[in-house]
């Protein structure tokens, strides 16, 4: 059976798993951004402490992925849960990185005269800084997402959702029947995922970019 | 403990011992500074590099909080005000500009009114108004983002933003340090010429002499050990320096730049010589200043001027006459 006989035959599955991939990625993502916007927004006034999280969500990132999953097993069981918090878990480095990177790179004039015209910190980080660091925000935001992807599908060794089902029960029967086949629907799937994801982020900094910034 | 000082009535600023210093460093970047600002008075701050002109300018809208001392704006002690809404009622200027360029020109005109909480519509005329104070047409630039501007164009709209929501107190620092020679003297003098219709007090801070003997009624010199030398009209501190140091700072050129200052009506009352007669001299203005006389004088080839006096008559002034005269430093104490 070819490839593409296979795919057409599962395609209902094949869809349904392409789905749960793309929900399970940006659900990460999205708890990902949370904290690590926030994380990078709360240690605004102590540099240390920030570069000591910087530090040590780097380091979380060089666990195995394989590891970390099964790290999981104990808190959180098998499914969805473990699977979400160890994807969020890598996420947070990158977009950490870049909104603290981002907000460093605001040029200080522009903050000091929102400072001497009476604007607030809040209003100032609100209106000014924020806005300004967004696209480098957005792109860590895009970078966590696009590896996320494709560290989801390991997520099927907590019986997560999502492609990864695909590949790891094609490698486990490697040599029968439509295994290959199996295997390569489920990188092929992750790899489109990628993609239209990445033309996502695209379109989103093309919607959210500011304008004046390139004239 | 002994009375404090107060303000007095025609004080607009009013800085009564402040003090800042740095946690670590042991000399202190202002050290006691009392200093009173009148109402409607350009006032400019200079002194070489590290001398605690900008630390002093920074305190009065408190982006630097003093150690010590109190500021009062307006007769009222402002040194535990609430910072951000002290702020929003004095304008500030600095050299890099700072417009955001994330907004239109009209809405960093507006953004002071906008935290007033000025509605839209009001906003945007007083953008506009303010625009063409200072010389942009609001047609024009209103929708432009500041990237599409040039240098001193920004730098105008700085300035229109400083004034948006007509704060009496405008605070510069080295507003025209980044534009290049020949707009920064247009920008100086549109910028008197400004202050002439608007009147608001300011205080500037430069390392220019020049700039600061230009534009401001009074000067505070500081020396490198952050002391205010001296504090005075532009004319006082060229004819009478306080010490070696100023001195020193204002340069060689003192008495030629002295000629600029001084009104033709400052020295005929200490000239000797009103004879007329033989004299070939022209008709000046006695507001005229002497720098223009013997301008005058030199293009016309002629000896001396004339000059008409309040309750009649005139007198007359040869050109040796108008010099000495003009050097003499003890007649603008006067």
């Amino acid at each position: 059976m070819s490839l593409v006989a296979y795919m057409a035959d599962n395609a209902g599955r094949l869809l349904f798993l392409t789905q749960q991939h793309i929900e399970l990625v940006l659900i990460s993502v999205a708890i990902s951004a949370v904290v690590g916007i926030g994380l990078a927004l709360l240690t605004q006034s102590s540099p240390r402490l920030r570069h000591g999280l910087l530090s040590l969500t780097g380091t979380l990132l060089t666990i195995p992925s394989f590891a970390l999953f099964a790290l999981m097993i104990p808190l959180l069981g098998l499914g969805v849960a473990p699977t979400i918090a160890a994807l969020a878990v890598y996420g947070v480095f990158p977009i950490l990185r870049n909104t603290v990177t981002g907000i460093e790179g605001v040029d200080p004039a522009i903050v000091e005269a929102a400072r001497g015209l009476g604007m607030s910190a809040g209003r100032r980080m609100r209106t000014v800084v924020l806005p300004l660091a967004w696209p480098v925000i957005l792109n860590g935001i895009r970078t966590a997402t696009i590896m996320l992807v494709a560290t989801a599908a390991i997520g099927a060794v907590v019986r997560g959702p999502g492609l990864g089902e695909l590949i790891f029960r094609g490698l486990e029967r490697i040599g029968g029947a439509n295994a290959l086949e199996e295997v390569l629907s489920g990188v092929i799937g992750v790899m489109l995922v990628a993609l239209v994801l990445d033309l996502l982020f695209i379109v989103i900094a093309k919607i959210t970019a500011l304008r004046g910034l390139n004239v | 403990m002994s009375e404090r000082p107060t303000p007095s009535p025609d004080a607009m600023i009013f800085l009564d011992g402040v003090s800042k210093r740095y946690p670590g460093q042991e000399k202190a970047a202002v050290s006691e500074l009392s200093m009173e600002i009148k109402r409607g008075e350009f006032v400019v701050l200079v002194g070489p590099s590290g001398c605690g002109k900008t630390t002093t300018l920074r305190m009065i809208n408190r982006l630097v909080e003093p150690t010590q001392g109190r500021i009062f704006i307006d007769g009222k002690d402002v040194t535990h005000a609430d910072v951000d809404r002290l702020r929003r009622g004095i304008g500030y200027v600095i050299q890099q500009i700072g417009l955001l360029p994330h907004l239109t020109i009209a809405d960093n005109i507006a953004l002071v009114p906008k935290m007033l909480g000025v509605k839209k519509s009001e906003r945007r005329q007083r953008a506009e108004e303010l625009l063409e104070m200072v010389g942009l047409d609001p047609a024009t630039y209103a929708g432009r983002y500041p990237r599409q501007l040039s240098g001193g164009q920004q730098q105008r709209v700085g300035v229109a933003r400083a004034l948006a929501a007509d704060p009496p107190v405008m605070l510069m620092d080295e507003p025209f340090g980044a534009v290049d020679p020949i707009a920064r003297k247009k920008l100086q003098m549109e910028f008197l010429r400004l202050q002439g219709r608007i009147h608001k007090t300011i205080v500037m801070v430069t390392h220019d002499i020049d700039e600061a003997l230009r534009l401001g009624d009074r000067i505070a010199i500081f020396d490198p050990g952050s002391r205010l030398a001296q504090f005075d009209t532009p004319l006082a501190i060229l004819s009478n320096p306080a010490d070696d140091f100023v001195r020193d700072f204002v340069g060689s050129g003192a008495p030629v730049r002295r000629l600029s200052l001084l009104k033709v009506s400052d020295v005929i009352a200490s000239s000797a010589s009103d004879a007329p007669g033989t004299l070939n001299a022209i008709p000046v203005d006695a507001g005229e200043t002497v720098h223009r006389a013997l301008e005058l004088v030199l293009t016309a080839r002629a000896e001396g001027i004339e000059v008409c006096v309040p309750g009649g008559g005139s007198r007359y002034l040869d050109l040796q006459a108008l010099l000495t005269a003009a050097a003499q430093p003890t007649k603008v104490l006067s």
